[in-house]
């Protein structure tokens, strides 16, 4: 017995079964199932491709990695340095022949971070644990012909950009305050310095004889000493934000240098109204009734011609050019960075601002608006480089016995034309080396060189002491050095911050006159 | 697992031995599984001898010494014997195909830590179980010959099928949750491997005949055309079996591949699309039912969505998992010389048995994926054709449905290690470790070796039984 209309089945009724008196052979349906199962394998080829192919790397490369984990157990850690090849971290056996680390300095423990064996890794340990290890080859072709080789690891030295010198001398300004300086070459984007205060042993916490009890003590401490404020430290910016204001608003073209506000010299004493609220300043009865552009406006840090300028240009536009600058997402980077904001987001009023008080508020920094160290130098780099945003980078070169990988300065984003940039460096030299602006910054001023810088006051609210701050760059005709400093609760900007910057700017000049 | 001997020697054979028949193309693609097989386990030996000195932790426990690939080789050389001295026109694909991938279960459970499984350690478990499911292919694809034995009695089949699930409701045990294992004196197994096959078998022979009811007749409930009334109770006592599993043994994965087979098998015996969409309505009616009552299944969706959520919670064996695919890159990193275990333990939890797919991401890499892909599909392209090409509605849907229990089941597991659809526990048909699933598979590629009879002896169908010739559908239900 066979069926009536054969075995193969791709019969002319096949495709309309309904209507013929017979039935369409089986042929033709199972054709059709065998065309979806090879569909559905075709797409587990699509998935293992993707997860094999494009998310190879920075999967199997991740500190949370098992191989990662396993080889970081047993295979000594490449050394890292600074840019000068100083010795940073380097790894030692213990008695049973197993390697831990040890750190040249509690300086640098913000940015190198630790490994130890029991509590994992931080910093730069942690984000560079592969290669630190060996388990990912710099070269990705050396990854792939890995397997052919006996020792399957190479563990890779990481010659930093930092400059051991400055940071210690970074940390040693901020004392026993909490705090944060970032410096970074805005030509290149290389970050000599990322120093967070409390530091902490790191070499206590991976030598095994003393890390439990290192390791508690640190994560009880209620000063946070193992938390990294250079770059995951969210702090209110106050006056500082007005660069990012002056970007957005020159930028956006709503506003221009010779932009003055009618309203302003008259709101100085009692305070301009906005939606019941209002704007107060105070801190400059020596402009009178002058209405100020934008750098008389900087460098007496006018609260309200910024609200001003920051109403005109709009809500929208304010976060997008911060978000050009790296705010609304954490900013790519060697080590983990937390995210910058200039509004907790969700109002109707434009760029998730709820309302135009916030957006006033915002415009100097007041309000929802929140930064790290990194983000507000990098604020200062762009203007140092003709608008011109460089990606920060903490790695020069990554050595491995297999040859050596180069991390080259890239452009990031190209935030203002060289025109606009040149006017907002023109106003921030104002504020540090302008006869009024120097009450604002005292003590950014080296001798010797020209500082351009913005200081702020950070109310937090309560009775407590503003976060001091300064972000600036020298020298100011050719800007080779950025830096931003913040120390919490320290006062008002010129009381603490700005003191900080011009003793760190001086030993720069030394430093890079060498 | 199969207690029941196969019953289909044909009347009158009586002890006359059939004449052999070479089967050159199966023997030539043997060598080549051999070869391949054979560089694998030197490759493997050799992996472990240099890197053994610098890691001697991660190379305990390795089993390589090629008498397990040789005793596998000898086994699956045996089966091509039977097959010869058969005498039958039989396909010559299946048996290298399984074998190869038998054969890659074997290097990796050997590689394995052998502790894994108790008694003989995994590798030498697996080698015995995979030699039985290789006897199985050879014994069945030589000896059975009638189909009369499945085709007059499935609804004995089905309420052997239904019992066996029952039981397994009631006195099965709790293997990590789920409800899977059914022990008998000092026999235990998982009944759900066994209660596939007699699905198949059920479905083929209901749906062949009442094959014509199914396609011309329909009932109109608004917009939607439904099978005929009385034909829907199957429907939807499959949907409710289905959804049983899930709440009772918890096993996702055996109600998604029996409602998938049962979909397909639907649409290819009756060619009309509706079916299978108001089936898929139905199985994600339920799903999203069951996702807000059942816990278990609740967490089995949220990992899928986001694993890395809960990376060193829920989540971990699936991001493990997706870690061993990217560890695997593009070639792999050699058997051998990936699964890095941190203080003697493996990576991912239920590696042997769940994520055999991952390991061999990571040692076989992107191109071994697709070559074990490839087999598969060749496995599912034989038993379709088979099926295509089969006597009658009967085979031709039985073979469709054997093909795709073991193309659909590979499709489910592997789909859920790479995270594509919701991990479930269901075994790799030829590679996880585990006694039912091979024996299992055996049954399914010998039956369809035999299936695939299109010699001269071809037994007819009217002359097998006592049964009727099923193309008279007005008659209804046997």
């Amino acid at each position: 017995m066979t069926r009536p209309d054969g075995g193969r089945g791709g019969t002319a009724r096949g495709s309309a079964p309904r209507t013929g008196p017979r039935h369409p052979g089986i042929g033709a349906t199972v054709g059709r199932v065998a065309l979806a199962l090879a569909l559905a394998f075709g797409g587990l080829a699509a998935g293992a491709g993707y997860w094999q192919v494009i998310r190879s790397a920075d999967l199997s490369s991740s500190p949370d990695d098992a191989a990662v984990i396993a080889a970081s157990r047993r295979v000594a850690r490449g050394d890292i340095t600074d840019r000068d090849g100083v010795r940073l971290a380097w790894s030692v056996l213990d008695s049973n022949g197993e390697p831990y680390r040890k750190y040249s300095s509690r300086s640098i423990s913000g940015v190198i971070g630790y490994a130890s064996r029991a509590f994992g890794s931080a910093g730069l340990e942690r984000s560079y644990d592969a290669q630190l290890t060996g388990v990912a080859a710099a070269d990705p072709v050396q990854d792939l012909v890995r397997k052919f080789r006996t020792e399957p690891s190479d563990p890779q030295a990481i010659r930093t950009t930092l400059a051991a010198e400055l940071q210690q001398a970074a940390v040693a300004a901020l004392g026993s305050d909490r705090g944060a300086v970032v410096m970074l070459d805005p030509r290149t984007g290389e970050v000599l310095v990322l120093a967070s205060t409390p530091i902490f042993d790191a070499s206590a916490i991976a030598d095994p004889q003393t890390s439990t009890a290192t390791f508690a003590a640190l994560q009880a401490d209620a000063d946070l000493p193992l938390l990294p404020r250079a770059t995951q430290g969210r702090y209110v910016p106050g006056s500082v934000f007005k660069i990012v204001t002056a970007i957005a608003a020159l930028g956006s073209g709503a506003v221009t240098a010779a932009t003055t506000f009618p309203e302003q010299p008259g709101a100085e004493k009692a305070g301009l109204l906005v939606g019941g609220y209002r704007v107060r300043d105070g801190h400059h009865p020596a402009t009178g009734s002058t209405a100020l552009d934008l750098i008389g406006a900087t460098e007496v840090s006018c609260n309200i011609w910024y609200a001003l300028a920051g109403l005109q240009t709009g809500g929208d536009a304010l976060a997008s050019w911060a978000a050009k600058l790296g705010f609304g997402e954490p900013i790519p980077f060697d080590i983990r960075t937390a995210t910058s904001q200039v509004t907790n987001g969700g109002g109707t009023f434009g760029g998730g601002f709820s309302d135009a008080v916030e957006l006033a508020n915002a415009s100097y920094g007041q309000a929802e608006t929140v930064v790290t160290p990194l983000q507000m130098a990098l604020v200062a780099s762009t203007i140092a480089n003709n608008g011109i945003l460089m990606r920060p980078h903490l790695v020069q070169a990554f050595i491995g016995k297999a040859g050596t990988v180069s991390v080259n300065p890239e452009v990031w984003r190209r935030v203002l034309p060289a025109d606009l940039a040149g006017e907002i460096a023109a106003a921030m030299k104002q504020a540090v080396e302008g006869r009024l602006g120097r009450q604002f910054t005292t003590g950014a001023r080296v001798s010797g060189m020209t500082v351009a810088g913005k200081s702020g006051t950070a109310e937090l609210g309560g009775t407590g002491e503003p976060n001091s701050w300064f972000i600036g760059f020298a020298p100011a005709d050719d800007p080779q050095i950025a830096i931003a400093v913040i120390v919490e609760q320290g006062g008002r900007g010129a009381e603490r911050a700005a003191p900080i910057a011009g003793k760190l700017l001086a030993v720069w000049r030394s430093w890079a006159g060498r | 697992m199969t207690g029941s001997q196969p019953t289909g020697v044909p009347r009158g054979a009586g002890l006359r031995l059939p004449r052999p028949r070479f089967r050159p193309r199966e023997l030539g693609l043997l060598a080549i599984v051999a070869t391949v097989l054979a560089v694998g386990s030197a490759s493997l030996a050799a992996t472990r001898a240099l890197r053994g000195e610098a890691d001697p932790a991660a190379s305990a426990g390795f089993l390589a010494d090629g008498s397990g690939l040789l005793s596998f080789i000898g086994g699956l050389l045996a089966a091509h014997v039977l097959l010869v001295l058969s005498g039958r026109r039989t396909d010559q694909v299946l048996l290298p195909t399984v074998g190869m991938l038998g054969g890659i279960s074997l290097l990796l459970m050997e590689r394995l830590p052998q502790s894994l499984a108790g008694g003989l350690g995994l590798g030498r478990t697996q080698l015995v179980w995979l030699l039985a499911s290789v006897a199985l292919v050879g014994v069945i694809g030589a000896v059975v010959r009638s189909d009369a034995w499945l085709r007059l009695y499935k609804y004995s089949w089905a309420a052997v099928g239904v019992g066996i699930l029952l039981v397994t409701f009631v006195f099965g045990h709790d293997v990590n949750g789920q409800r899977l294992t059914l022990s008998v004196g000092p026999v235990s197994g998982q009944p759900s491997e066994l209660i596939k096959i007699l699905l198949v078998v059920f479905l083929a022979g209901y749906l062949s005949e009442n094959r014509p009811l199914l396609i011309e007749e329909s009932s109109r409930v608004g917009p939607l055309r439904l099978p005929p009334i009385p034909y829907l109770a199957p429907m939807i006592a499959m949907w409710a079996i289905a959804l049983s599993i899930v709440v009772v043994q918890k096993d996702l994965g055996a109600a998604l591949l029996f409602f998938a087979v049962f979909l397909l098998l639907l649409y290819i015996a009756t060619a009309r699309v509706s079916f299978v969409v108001i089936g898929i309505m139905a199985l994600l009616l339920g799903g999203a039912f069951l996702y807000q009552l059942l816990p278990h299944v609740r967490v089995r969706v949220d990992i899928w969505l986001d694993p890395f959520a809960t990376a060193s919670g829920n989540g971990y064996q699936v991001v493990q998992a997706l870690h061993a695919f990217a560890r695997g890159g593009l070639l792999g990193t050699g058997l051998g010389g990936g699964l890095p275990t941190i203080g003697g333990v493996l990576p991912i939890p239920a590696l042997h048995t769940d994520f055999p797919f991952a390991a061999l991401g990571e040692e076989l890499g992107l191109v071994g994926i697709l070559g074990i892909l490839g087999l598969y599909l060749v496995v599912i392209e034989r038993g379709l054709r088979i099926a295509a090409s089969a006597a009658d509605d009967f085979r031709a849907i039985l073979a469709a449905g054997l093909s795709l229990v073991i193309g659909v089941q590979a499709f489910i597991i592997a789909a859920g290690n790479l995270k594509l659809i919701p991990l479930t526990g269901i075994t790799l048909p030829f590679i996880s470790y585990g006694g039912s699933s091979l024996l299992a598979s055996g049954v399914i590629v010998g039956l369809l070796i035999a299936l695939s009879d299109r010699g001269r002896d071809l037994p007819a169908v009217a002359e097998s039984g006592p049964g009727r010739v099923q193309r008279m559908p007005e008659h209804g239900a046997r």
